[in-house]
């Protein structure tokens, strides 16, 4: 037992940051094993961030815990370089406590604490996009305590407040180096490191709708939430010389998560197979552009407003869960979640493009109240070719990501 | 419980895979290009001159290098073969003066300012051999780069061209690059085409043929018209002569393209965007009080000068111009670098007497230059055409200075000091500026000729060395 508990821990301490890519879809681990379709099914205490207004189909009270291993890789190619992100594991958790607030009951309560965005690479010190990125991490974990009520057999509604808290880190290279040369690697090069937290709230809406046993439909709205990032640290590293003109200041920024409204329908075919479908719309375009704003501001050290310009995002995903027995399902599915990011606009920094996946996962109960989970997820992205016109860089691109996950709930 | 290990296993394995994607684009030299035998013709800009010296690191960081580096990627049996030489130096301390290098530099009429500023190597030391004739010592003592700092295309007609420009305007650089120096710089290419027998070369010529007229303010005629002095020799501090310009280009050009060898032509820069003629501004004089910009309307209306000074604006200076005229230069008109500050600080040079003409770009000096530089290019751009060989327009592209370029993250502009394509003395460029330069000839030739060489990261270059 002793060197599982060693090994779980070495899990654990991994480095938790994150590839390519600004959101992720890892907040339930039935719903990411079908393609990350679950905004009609309320299969656990994870409806929570799928659709609140299933929370009030639960029979009863719910924790649920779940962890992941998020594996992400971003290759980089141009005519004269390439690149790729350092090996990096990122652990996602989530939580969900919920439920009827008593038998029978038509309210139910809950709270769910889980992660919904994360953008992070690591790419060598001197590689070639290394003046606008050499590595960026952003995560935020949200908080939402959810009300739902059970309006009868065919409706049920939810609605949660989220409060989202995180990290925000960024380092690049700056144009100036010392007498020693532009070798980065011996950190001669200038460089910027910005860090912060940041927060922001939004809410979390929901309908679940059930016409019959067999066919179940949902539809959710997700807020926008503004991270907002006020009096980071934005730290310099340059030559002697240079130092007065990039002197050591606070920063404000801010990034948005976007709304998303989600459109839900489970069929279950027979005893046995269920098939779900998702549609998301992602308000994407609200990420229009990134500013900087720095409070201490000199010839050389001015605010940055890099233009992104989204674009909104209809993503389809598909699944299906088979039960086996009365203990064992497996699940299978998949997804094409196309990039908001318009050629032109695709900065190294978050680099994008059309992803498809193949997920899949199998759930034991060996226990009446018990159910364990386990899925996967193979993600890649389309290799893509594309400019950014701002930092007069271009190159193709390529991320790819392994995911896997365990979850474990019980019914109180 | 088993089961739970199982999963577990599984999520191990998963963790020890790690996705992976490799993009690479191979280089080839196209369908007819081959670049076995590189050629360069060129001046200091092609030379590895930089910091207002040459030193060793200029010219393995020149553009004609990196070119030849890139070429030499391409795995096809037409790919570069080296070596590929230069005249090279011995030391890296600076040849003949002391290479510029980045100090504080004090006003030394108030010493109150402390700046950034290029200041003289202090451990210069110039080594014996860079004086002597280079001699390569292999086959039959190739050279691969032919660039003479200060040439112009003016000088090829010229004969015994390396004493002349030594004796009379002490630039040494021909003596130590030049096989015969009582050759003119045409016979001396002539007799480099016949040792390497080039296959493919760049020729980039004609930017000292304005140059010398502006780096002295525009003593010359400027007209375009000038005669020649004694044996066939332009003043350096004119503007060449357009029909000799184009004489001396075309027979160059013939030169060096007679064995059949395809390249690239690059044109000429409008150099009044250099940083050497933008550092100082020309309103660059602050008024701090009404009274004082009542007194000096009134000095120099007593000279029955309208000028025009106020507070809290940028105010034009005071300027003697190529006439004898003393008069406010008005916007768009250019102060040369080598104009003393600590004049313009402490002995009111551009307030109360006139910035002299030796220092001052005016604005039909200006256009003296523009029109010249427009009219070779022309001529270039037909031989380009004539000739079948790429055009690069590398005016363009120092054009797209001013607003900066952005390359790979970096913003790069014509900035003194800190827009990181130019070198320490306002002029030339640094290793970043010339791998830029050579990533503007690859792009030109890659879409002229349809190869696909590789462009470089300029940003791994250096650029100017901050204390």
């Amino acid at each position: 037992m002793k060197k599982h508990v060693l090994a779980a821990l070495v899990l654990l301490s991994s480095a938790d940051l994150f590839g390519a890519g600004y959101q992720m879809n890892l907040q339930g681990i039935r719903q990411m094993a079908t393609g990350g379709a679950g905004t009609a099914w309320p299969w656990d205490a994870s409806t929570i961030f799928y659709n609140p207004g299933g929370l009030g189909r639960l029979k009863s009270i719910q924790g649920y815990a779940s962890l992941g291993l998020y594996m992400p890789s971003t290759a980089y190619g141009s005519n004269m370089s390439t690149a790729r992100t350092h090996s990096q594991t990122y652990v996602p958790f989530n939580f969900y406590f919920g439920g009827p607030i008593q038998e029978e009951s038509k309210f139910a309560l809950g709270l769910g604490v889980y992660s919904t965005a994360h953008i992070g690479a690591t790419w060598d010190n001197d590689w070639q996009g290394s003046h606008m990125v050499r590595s960026i991490r952003f995560k935020a974990t949200m908080f939402q305590p959810t009300i739902s009520y059970r309006v009868g057999d065919f409706l049920s509604v939810g609605a949660g407040f989220v409060y989202a808290a995180g990290t925000f880190d960024m380092t690049y290279a700056l144009p100036y180096h010392g007498l020693l040369g532009p070798q980065n690697n011996l950190g001669d090069n200038g460089s910027a490191n910005l860090h912060s937290n940041a927060n922001g709230v939004g809410f979390n809406v929901g309908i679940q709708l059930r016409p019959s046993d067999n066919l179940q439909f949902g539809l959710t709205y997700r807020s926008q939430i503004v991270m907002n990032i006020v009096g980071g640290n934005a730290s310099f590293t340059t030559p002697v010389s240079l130092e007065s003109a990039y002197p050591n200041t606070s920063f404000d920024s801010y990034l948005p998560l976007p709304q998303v409204a989600s459109f839900g329908m489970g069929i279950r075919a027979n005893d046995n197979l269920t098939m779900l479908l998702d549609l998301n719309y992602t308000g994407w375009s609200t990420h229009d552009s990134m500013r900087i704003n720095f409070e201490q501001q000199t010839d050389r050290l001015k605010n940055m407003h890099t233009p992104r310009r989204y674009r909104n995002t209809l993503a389809a995903r598909v699944g299906a869960n088979y039960k086996i027995s009365k203990v064992v399902s497996v699940m299978l599915g998949g997804y094409y979640d196309p990039t908001p990011v318009r050629n032109g606009y695709v900065s190294p920094d978050m680099p994008d493009a059309n992803r498809v996946a193949v997920t899949g996962g199998v759930a034991i109960k060996p226990l009446p109240r018990f159910t364990i989970l386990a899925g996967f997820e193979a993600m890649s992205s389309t290799k893509r070719t594309a400019r950014y016109d701002y930092g007069g860089f271009s190159g193709t691109y390529k991320t790819e990501a392994a995911t896997t996950a365990l979850a474990v709930y019980y019914n109180f | 419980m088993r089961k739970v290990y199982a999963i577990g296993a599984i999520a191990l394995m998963f963790a020890a895979c790690r996705p992976s994607v490799s993009i690479t684009t191979p280089p080839s030299p196209g369908p007819t290009l081959n670049f076995n035998n590189f050629l360069v013709v060129g001046d200091d800009y092609s030379g590895g001159f930089s910091d207002n010296s040459l030193t060793v690191r200029g010219q393995l960081n020149s553009y004609p290098q990196i070119l030849f580096e890139q070429f030499s990627k391409i795995p096809d049996p037409r790919g570069a073969k080296g070596p590929f030489i230069m005249p090279w130096l011995e030391s890296d301390n600076g040849y003949p003066g002391p290479k510029k290098v980045l100090g504080y530099w004090v006003n030394s009429c108030d010493h109150t300012d402390s700046m950034l500023a290029p200041i003289d190597y202090p451990n210069f030391l110039m080594h014996a051999n860079d004086d002597l004739p280079y001699l390569s010592g292999v086959n039959n003592n190739q050279v691969n780069n032919i660039s003479v700092m200060g040439i112009r295309m003016a000088d090829y007609p010229v004969a015994n061209y390396a004493n002349l420009v030594e004796a009379s305007y002490g630039l040494p650089y021909a003596r130590r690059f030049y096989f015969d120096l009582a050759a003119t710089p045409h016979a001396e290419l002539k007799h480099r085409v016949d040792v390497l027998f080039p296959t493919v070369f760049t020729m980039w010529l004609g930017i000292n043929d304005v140059l010398g007229y502006a780096l002295y303010g525009g003593q010359g005629d400027g007209t375009g018209n000038a005669l020649e002095q004694s044996g066939k020799f332009f003043n350096p501090r004119d503007i060449t002569r357009i029909g000799a310009f184009d004489s001396a280009y075309r027979a160059a050009l013939n030169e060096v393209s007679r064995t059949g060898a395809n390249g690239a032509l690059i044109n000429v820069p409008d150099i009044t965007l250099l940083p050497f003629f933008n550092v100082i501004k020309s309103n660059g004089l602050i008024v701090p009080t009404h009274t004082l910009a009542d007194s000096l309307r009134i000095y120099w209306g007593g000279f029955g000068i309208t000028a025009e000074f106020d507070t809290g604006i940028a105010n034009q200076f005071m300027i003697r111009d190529h006439n004898g005229h003393v008069r406010q230069s008005v916007p768009g008109e250019l102060i040369l670098m080598t104009c003393p500050l600590d004049s313009i600080k402490c002995a009111g040079w551009g307030t109360t007497f006139p910035i002299p003409d030796t220092f001052v770009l005016t604005t039909d000096e200006i256009q003296f230059i523009r029109t010249a530089t427009d009219r070779y290019n022309y001529t270039i751009r037909q031989e380009a055409l004539l000739h079948h060989l790429a055009y690069v327009d590398m005016n363009a592209y120092f054009k797209t200075l001013p607003a900066g370029s952005p390359f790979n993250g970096i913003s790069y502009s014509n900035e003194f000091i800190y827009g990181g394509f130019f070198s320490l003395d306002g002029l030339r460029p640094t290793q970043r500026g010339n791998a830029l330069i050579a990533n503007e000839i690859i792009k030109a030739m890659n879409h002229f000729y349809g190869s696909t060489v590789n462009t470089v990261d300029a940003n791994k270059y250096r650029g100017v060395d901050f204390p």
